[in-house]
């Protein structure tokens, strides 16, 4: 197991978010996060690279526990790429030196070594002629493919998607899916929270409904699309399909 | 118009100096600024503190207060403490108690400025989207090195307006410095004007001469802001 959480818990202030998660995620898995707005998935997925810190519970993602306080978080994080739903490109770098920036500051890459990586994933989200440009110079659906590039950049083990399509307008939904389906096929680790249910069902292994800050059913595409147990996760997919 | 003609080299030396001092103090009041403006943006609660007291002082007191205090009120301080010393030790702890009149006016215009630009600084790191942080972080990167790499650029275009008003404002508060006798560009003006009696004269003109700098300077700020708007 890749990853690994057991009862989570995360307040903000008084208000519970999570109230006591339990899940394992195993290499190579794609896992499908859905569930009503406010149903703390979002939550969810930021405590697995402690951007929130838990409130109880621990977290331990390949084989170091993130809710430990010795642990090094940054090391954790290179291993734990996340993609943002309002892209976070940095606005005064290049797209080349978005994608750069980490791999040389961080992991210590010489900068002609980072460069010629970070054209290669410019190539494969079909983005290789947009390296100088600025980010505002691109689209949406081109920024969030240049943000893909940018974590895939520090050779993650896993990777983190938080509503990447949800800020897109909708001709731009299918380009940053498509980049998403192939990093799938390739064996991504990946935890995606969505409202692209397309996208769960075609590349999901398993789907995970969320209500409440507690994750209410689980299962498979196939079992939550068309058989659904849980009379809640029933009501939140005859509203949305 | 002779009496004009006549004070104007001099009052020239003292617009230079001005200048000088305004310079310096926008500099080191930076250097300062930085400091203050990370130390109340930190969550160690100390330098918060610190920051904050920092910070409220400065530009709850008038400037005209803290270069009083600078200029008199340390070399005061001193004198008391050497008393004290040579009553218990015999020999003075310090054998110059005087304030350099310099020192004082770099101190106070720093001090004075840091604390407004501490505010600037501050005010410039909160307006970038919380997202920026949280994407360098994700990558792996420290908080310093998000800070250095990420926040502070983008934080620094932002502040150049507020820096050139700053910069501005001190020019002009400068002139506060002719009550310890620092001879910037008022001080020059008070000395011609005790001894040629031509008041209007001669406060009109040096008037004048700040206004050429301040109206110089601020459109420089505008052109600046308007290239690295277009980049």
């Amino acid at each position: 197991m890749i990853i690994k959480v057991q009862d989570l818990y995360k307040n903000f202030g008084s208000l519970e978010v999570l109230k006591g998660i339990n899940c394992s995620i195993k290499e190579q898995e794609v896992v499908v996060v859905i569930g009503p707005s406010g149903s703390g998935k979002s939550t969810f997925l930021r405590c697995l690279n402690k951007l929130e810190e838990p409130t109880s519970g621990t977290v331990i993602i390949d084989g170091y526990d993130i809710t430990d306080p010795n642990t090094d978080i940054n090391y954790v994080r290179q291993e734990v790429g996340m993609v943002f739903q309002r892209f976070n490109l940095f606005p005064h770098k290049t797209v080349l030196e978005n994608v750069t920036l980490a791999p040389i500051k961080v992991r210590n890459m010489q900068k002609d070594e980072a460069e010629k990586k970070a054209i290669e994933l410019l190539k494969k989200v079909g983005l290789e002629d947009k390296a100088n440009a600025y980010p505002s110079q691109l689209s949406g659906g081109q920024q969030q493919r240049v943000a893909i590039a940018r974590a895939l950049a520090m050779r993650p083990k896993i990777m983190l998607f938080d509503e990447p399509t949800s800020a897109l307008d909708p001709e731009m939904v299918g380009e940053v899916l498509a980049v998403m389906k192939q990093l799938a096929r390739e064996g991504m680790t990946m935890v995606v929270v969505t409202h692209e249910m397309g996208f769960a069902r075609e590349v999901g292994d398993r789907v995970i409904f969320m209500d409440n800050g507690q994750i209410v059913e689980e299962g498979t595409p196939k079992e939550i699309f068309s058989n659904a147990q849980n009379p809640r996760t029933q009501s939140f997919l005859s509203k949305i399909l | 118009m002779d009496v004009i003609l006549h004070a104007l080299p001099l009052m020239i030396e003292g617009a230079v100096i001005s200048l000088l001092i305004t310079v310096i103090g926008i500099v080191l009041g930076s250097i300062i600024g930085l400091i203050a403006g990370l130390a109340r943006l930190s969550k160690v609660k100390l330098s918060k503190i610190l920051g904050t007291a920092y910070v409220d002082f400065f530009r709850g007191t008038p400037l005209f207060v803290q270069i009083m205090l600078i200029y008199f009120g340390i070399p005061g301080l001193l004198n008391s403490l050497n008393e004290y010393w040579i009553s218990v030790n015999g020999n003075p702890l310090l054998s110059n108690t005087s304030m350099n009149i310099w020192v004082a006016a770099i101190l106070s215009i720093s001090l004075n400025s840091g604390a407004y630009i501490a505010e600037i600084f501050r005010g410039g790191i909160q307006s970038i989207e919380k997202g920026q942080m949280e994407a360098a972080r994700s990558l792996g990167m420290t908080h310093v090195q998000a800070m250095r790499y990420v926040i502070l650029p983008q934080a620094f275009k932002r502040v150049i307006p507020p820096m050139g008003n700053e910069f501005i404002m001190l020019l002009k508060e400068t002139s506060l410095l002719s009550v310890i006798g620092f001879e910037e560009l008022a001080r020059k003006t008070q000395l011609e004007v005790a001894r040629t009696y031509a008041s209007f004269e001669l406060w009109l003109t040096c008037a004048f001469v700040y206004l050429v700098m301040t109206f110089t300077f601020s459109r420089l700020v505008d052109r600046l802001e308007k290239k690295l708007e277009t980049e």
